[in-house]
């Protein structure tokens, strides 16, 4: 018998008997696949909440009646200017008021009139995320205000209001809209890559350490097959099955941005059939790999249990590996490309970013891919016969 | 025909949890001392021993699973060491372990074996509805291994390892958790593979229950203290013996060493 009629006939049995484990499967596909878009929709209906409280035009003061000439100010610049809820502070707190709130004192105007620069509080809370992004608002219409006495105040006395501004300063943004969008699409390629690793987890220990516990292996291995077969026909399923859910991942996406519910948010996360082709060209031959090293650390185990338990050092290396890209304050090294995983992430996120890579770029992770995938089917094979009578 | 000479095999004893240093060799236990045993076509051959005796050891090396340290197996004239799959194709083998797949049914978990011993997919197919014949497990065949009782499994297992129609039966310890109905047919079953109908098969079975041998056996070999000790049919080794009953024949034949061992021990330990 041939060795690839073996391969053909592990493959197919291993394949079928993996997809039948549909508790499993179902877990992988919500836990594993859906995770992705439901993060990306989290993230836009903030971002959306956002861009609707910003649209809003709305400043609340506390103390208004104090300052007409501030209220004035804010309804030239057509905010609307409301009063602040008397419980501000507590509401601030526990999130329910989500607008940063201007506090000004009784004797306002007559300060200002007599120049004793009056204090003026932007009263938020940094817990409260909304509130943060209201108070830069107030800051910076307030510092308008400013601006506008100081310029009026400097126009009566018959100084050049230039003299308030001796560097001209401008900001420039290098950044394109697509990598603007990476500071919140950029957890995307960590929870596509986790897909992969639990898509590979469960099928890797069925067909390594599942057969050692259910007694299956040494009938298996009294087949006249070669070992190398049985162990790639294995592989093939196991990374079939990765790859399934890699595919499956990779295009959630796409519908995924369908429901983005902020505007911006949609046009800067660019992520078509391009994109998802070239995340394919990524994440196969690291279902790969992982397939493979995954069975090697389980073939050593006895049972299920162990092996889940051995394997949670691949998994948590393969998901605290890509950390190193996502909070990388120095920018991206060489030496990236040749870590597994944390290759995966680089690339990934060039792809996000519609930064263009090299084939070398691409090559290292593949070569790094073929050099786990061989030694780990390598290992399997070797160890097979040594696993089925222990 | 399967012939095998003067085997012996020793083994580590298992690592202890993260034990770092190099486990020693003169802790090796020695599993298989010096087995020699011939089994003939259309013959059943018992392998009858204690438990911890080297059966299960004799039976993985002759299934080439583990290399013997020395002696020599050969399964109809096929050096197993040198030609195992060749060997493996004439061997049908019932281990120890004889797990299923669960999410399979019956009929896949039999003829996904075939398809490994090489056979297409309608011999395969043709070969399992024969076997389930066979065993009266028909009704079985569709339904997924999952839940199935000890006897269905056994059964299951057993047309697994016959499905390609080997020239010679292993099966080690066959009737462990059958109840004694399933026991019955099994032994019908390799009563009638023994006949020229059934195909003269060459069986070989290891066991430590003696009915089982003094039923079913032509040949019976005792395995004691990883040596073979005594061969012949039940009434040689009666005589051989001098008993009547087989129990303190085989008593007399596997603990013989130790008996006298103990005794000695008691003399010499006697002012």
């Amino acid at each position: 018998m041939t060795a690839w009629r073996t391969m053909a006939t592990v493959f197919r049995k291993e394949l079928s008997d993996a997809l039948r484990d549909r508790r499993t499967l179902l877990t992988v596909l919500v836990s594993a696949v859906l995770m992705g878009p439901l993060v990306l929709l989290a993230i836009s209906g903030l971002v959306a909440s956002l861009e609707a409280n910003a649209e809003l035009r709305e400043v609340r003061v506390a103390g208004l009646d104090h300052a007409p000439s501030l209220k004035n100010f804010f309804e030239r610049q057509t905010f609307v200017v409301k009063a602040a809820p008397p419980d501000y502070e507590a509401r601030l707190r526990d999130a329910t008021l989500t607008d940063a709130v201007v506090v000004v004192p009784a004797d306002f105007e007559a300060a200002l009139v007599r120049g004793d620069a009056p204090l003026v509080e932007i009263v938020s809370d940094s817990a409260n995320q909304r509130s943060q992004a209201s108070s830069g608002r107030v800051e910076r219409l307030l510092a308008g205000f400013n601006r506008e006495r100081g310029t009026l105040n400097l126009a009566l006395r018959g100084v050049s209001v230039a003299l308030l501004q001796p560097v001209q300063v401008e900001a420039r943004d290098l950044a394109s809209t697509q990598t603007r969008a990476t500071q919140i699409t950029g957890m995307l390629p960590f929870f596509v890559l986790m897909a992969v690793l639990t898509g590979a987890l469960n099928a890797a220990l069925d067909t390594t350490a599942g057969e050692r516990e259910r007694g299956s292996l040494e009938p298996l291995l009294m087949n006249p097959a070669a070992r190398w077969a049985l162990v790639l026909g294995k592989w093939g399923a196991v990374a079939a099955v990765a790859m399934l859910i890699a595919v499956l991942s990779c295009f959630s996406f796409l519908p995924g941005q369908w429901l983005l519910r902020s505007d911006t948010l949609a046009a800067m996360f660019q992520y078509g059939p391009r994109e998802a082709g070239l995340f394919l060209v990524v994440l196969l031959p690291f279902a790969a790999a992982v397939s493979a090293l995954l069975m090697a650390v389980a073939i050593r185990c006895k049972s299920f249990k162990e092996a889940q338990a051995s394997t949670t050092v691949v998994m948590l290396g393969a998901s605290l590996l890509p950390l190193i890209n996502v909070f990388s304050l120095g920018g991206e090294s060489p030496w990236y490309l040749w870590v597994p995983a944390l290759a995966q992430n680089v690339l990934l996120t060039h792809v996000l970013k519609g930064e263009a890579f090299t084939w070398l770029q691409l090559a290292v992770p593949l070569g790094m891919c073929a050099v786990v995938t061989v030694a780990g089917v390598a290992f399997v094979a070797r160890s097979l016969g040594h696993a089925a009578v222990r | 025909m399967i012939r095998i000479e003067h085997l012996s095999k020793t083994f580590l004893p298992p690592r202890k949890g993260f034990q770092i240093s190099k486990r020693k060799q003169s802790d090796r236990i020695h599993a298989v001392k010096d087995v020699t045993l011939q089994a003939l076509d259309g013959h059943i051959t018992g392998l009858l021993g204690p438990n911890g005796a080297g059966k299960t050891t004799t039976l993985r090396m002759l299934a080439g699973l583990i290399a013997p340290d020395a002696g020599r197996i050969a399964v109809d004239g096929i050096d197993v060491a040198r030609r195992p799959r060749e060997a493996l194709a004439r061997m049908g083998v019932l281990s120890d372990a004889r797990g299923l797949y669960p999410r399979l049914s019956a009929r896949e978990n039999i003829v996904y074996y075939g398809r490994l011993q090489g056979m297409s997919a309608d011999a395969a197919h043709a070969r399992a509805e024969a076997l389930a014949q066979m065993f009266d497990m028909t009704a079985l065949l569709e339904r997924r291994t999952e839940g199935f009782s000890q006897g269905e499994r056994m059964k299951t297992a057993l047309a697994r390892a016959l499905v390609h129609d080997p020239a010679n039966i292993i099966l080690d310890e066959p009737t462990n958790g059958l109840d004694v109905l399933a026991t019955r047919a099994l032994r019908d079953s390799l009563r009638w593979l023994r006949t020229p109908a059934g195909g003269s098969k060459c069986i070989v079975f290891s066991t430590h229950i003696m009915q089982e041998v003094e039923r079913l056996c032509d040949q019976v070999v005792v395995v004691a203290n990883g040596r073979s000790v005594a061969r012949g049919t039940v009434p040689e080794l009666l005589a051989q013996t001098g008993q009547q009953d087989f129990e303190e024949a085989f008593v007399t034949l596997a603990f013989a060493g130790e008996a006298v061992s103990a005794s000695s021990t008691l003399v010499g330990a006697a002012p």
